[in-house]
């Protein structure tokens, strides 16, 4: 591969403010707005996930 | 007009891949009414290519089918997909061995996400059921698209466009921004498939790495009318389900699944906006790809994607030199927003997310973990890596992939992060909910065929995506024309057709409603029969 070309670059990273990560005055994207049951631990979750579970799992050829 | 197809992958305890059709049939038979059933597949043409002509038959994947028994009783073809027209306008049927939800029409993205996400529930909801009946055993139902030894199964989405484009141009104009949207898009996958598992070899896929795609592996040409194998980038099948003579629907197969609302969003928003784009006249100069085939994988297995700066995602320019995908993609976005932008505030709200996402995809792509489904997954495989000291080549981790994308909300990982609040929601518990049982109120022949289901569904007959028959006390049945209701007005229509009590008031209404319509402004469709096979 050839080197990068930067002049390829169209836009630079905008600044740190990032309106979308605002309270929205619409009902766009926003932070989400949900309680943390105690008792849902994501980890815990993950740790009862069945180790062979992906080597059983066959499907047939889809679209 | 906007829709997503996902077929879900299967898991029954105790049974094969072999057993899978029987099983998807088995499995959407339980959803429960009302539900109408008949669907009219001697309307459907898979074979039909956009560039002028029609294939004798579709390639298939000789691995699949091995799987095939020819010892077992012989079912009708429509017996076999058992199609269930729901409610909300949704179609679900067997489509290969997976059970598949395949949305209503929608004309905005929110109703969109939507209808997908109430797409899991009705997943849900029949895996609960089968389960009940089975009396035991786990019934498993996976919003993904690859099962880890070679077998892919698609989420499509369909965009109705403007037909006076020429195909050629569309391609050529949509192909590098298809090829590296997945940069946001992509669902995650640990392994890479071995291409002669791809070629039908069905063998594993090499674990202990990571990519940011489910189905970049599986793709080998860029444009065909096939989907089963030899997948292409671009799929061609020519099916409007409207007025051919002014549009296409042009039939996206190369997306992943996404369970996260804001890469559904990006998803469906960004290609809408790129197909505007080219609508308008306008095309993208000095990003065509030398090589979009390749570009695709490598862009999937490019292990530098948690890295800073715009040296990751490279594909090579058929023009000479390399552009990562960051910069690809930034392409289309500043054409976009210079002739888009303002059209209405959900292709702002698009606009706005897509520059948002795609710097820090290469400022920080780390704080992407509430956004897009690939940085959410590998930061659940990391989380759990650590805890476990497990190194990324243990076979567990391609489990905790698979039930990433479980849509039990009571063990899937998805789920674990929604109830946490740790993915960014776009729309509400209740909006999905809702629309499991009602149509999406923009959308006018949903809010047709649906509110059909929910009072008259036994009265159905030959249903298809642009029509229905609909029977009155008399015996008498009548053709509902879908595409003459697109320029009604959604409002109108729910609100006079949730007050007719029989048939024969429905079809008495929607005769009023559509009297300015003419036969001059709407072609009908279905005219052809053809010999068999289905499209979704």
């Amino acid at each position: 591969m050839e080197p990068i070309r930067f002049d390829d670059r169209l836009t630079r990273p905008m600044p740190t403010a990032d309106p979308l990560r605002k309270q929205s005055d619409g009902d766009g994207p926003s932070k989400p707005d949900v309680k943390r049951p105690e008792s849902r631990n994501i980890l815990e979750r993950m740790k009862r996930v069945d180790p062979n579970q992906a080597k059983r799992y066959r499907q047939r050829s889809g679209e | 007009m906007i829709g997503i197809e996902t077929e879900y992958g299967i898991y029954v305890e105790g049974k094969g891949a072999q057993d899978l059709v029987a099983e998807a049939t088995h499995l959407v038979k339980l959803y429960p009414p009302p539900v109408a059933v008949g669907w009219d597949y001697r309307q459907e043409h898979p074979r039909r290519d956009m560039r002028g002509f029609t294939v004798d038959h579709l390639s298939i994947d000789p691995q699949d089918a091995q799987f095939e028994q020819s010892g077992r009783p012989h079912s009708t073809d429509v017996e076999v997909r058992s199609d269930r027209v729901l409610p909300s306008g949704a179609r679900l049927y067997n489509d290969h061995g997976h059970p598949e939800f395949s949305t209503a029409e929608c004309t905005s993205i929110k109703e969109l996400i939507a209808q997908d996400r109430a797409g899991e529930r009705v997943m849900q909801v029949c895996a609960e059921r089968r389960m009940a009946k089975m009396g035991g055993g786990l019934v498993a139902l996976y919003k993904n698209n690859t099962d880890y030894h070679g077998a892919s199964y698609g989420t499509h989405e369909s965009y109705l466009t403007n037909r006076g484009v020429p195909f050629e141009e569309l391609l050529h104009s949509v192909l590098p921004f298809l090829v590296t949207r997945q940069i946001f898009a992509g669902a995650g996958k640990v392994g890479i498939e071995q291409q002669a598992a791809v070629a039908g070899g069905g063998a594993e896929a090499r674990g202990g790495v990571y990519q940011l795609s489910q189905r970049s592996d599986f793709f080998t040409t860029i444009a065909s009318v096939d989907t089963l194998y030899n997948r292409p980038i671009v799929n061609t099948r020519d099916e409007p389900h409207t007025d051919p003579r002014k549009f296409r629907r042009f039939h996206v197969i190369c997306g992943d699944a996404n369970l996260c609302e804001v890469a559904t969003f990006l998803k469906v928003g960004t290609t809408l906006l790129t197909l505007r784009l080219i609508e308008t006249g306008w095309k993208p100069e000095g990003i065509a790809l030398r090589d979009p085939v390749t570009a695709i994988k490598r862009i999937s297995h490019d292990p530098n994607r948690m890295a800073t700066g715009p040296g990751k995602w490279l594909v090579e320019r058929l023009s000479g030199g390399v552009i990562g995908a960051v910069d690809l993609q930034r392409h289309y976005l500043l054409a976009a927003q210079q002739r888009l932008r303002g059209l209405s505030s959900e292709t702002d709200e698009v606009l706005d997310e897509w520059e948002h996402v795609l710097n820090l995809l290469e400022s920080d792509p780390g704080h992407l973990s509430d956004t897009l489904d690939w940085v959410a997954k590998q930061s659940l495989l990391e989380e759990f890596r650590e805890a476990e000291g497990l190194t990324w080549d243990d076979p567990m981790l391609q489990s905790i992939d698979l039930e990433y994308h479980n849509v039990d909300p009571a063990t899937g990982l998805y789920y674990g992060l929604e109830q946490e609040g740790r993915v960014r929601r776009i729309v509400s518990d209740e909006s999905v909910a809702a629309a499991v049982s009602e149509p999406p109120a923009g959308s006018p022949r949903a809010i047709v065929r649906g509110i059909a289901v929910q009072k008259f569904a036994e009265r159905m007959h030959a249903v298809t995506w642009s029509r229905f028959g609909l029977t009155d006390g008399a015996g008498q049945s009548t053709s509902v024309r879908l595409s003459r209701t697109d320029t009604l007005s959604p409002t109108l229509l729910r609100e006079r057709l949730s007050a007719v009590t029989t048939p024969a008031e429905f079809v008495r209404t929607l005769d009023e409603l559509e009297r300015d319509v003419t036969d001059e402004d709407v072609e009908d469709v279905d005219e052809e029969e053809n010999g068999g096979s289905t499209a979704a």
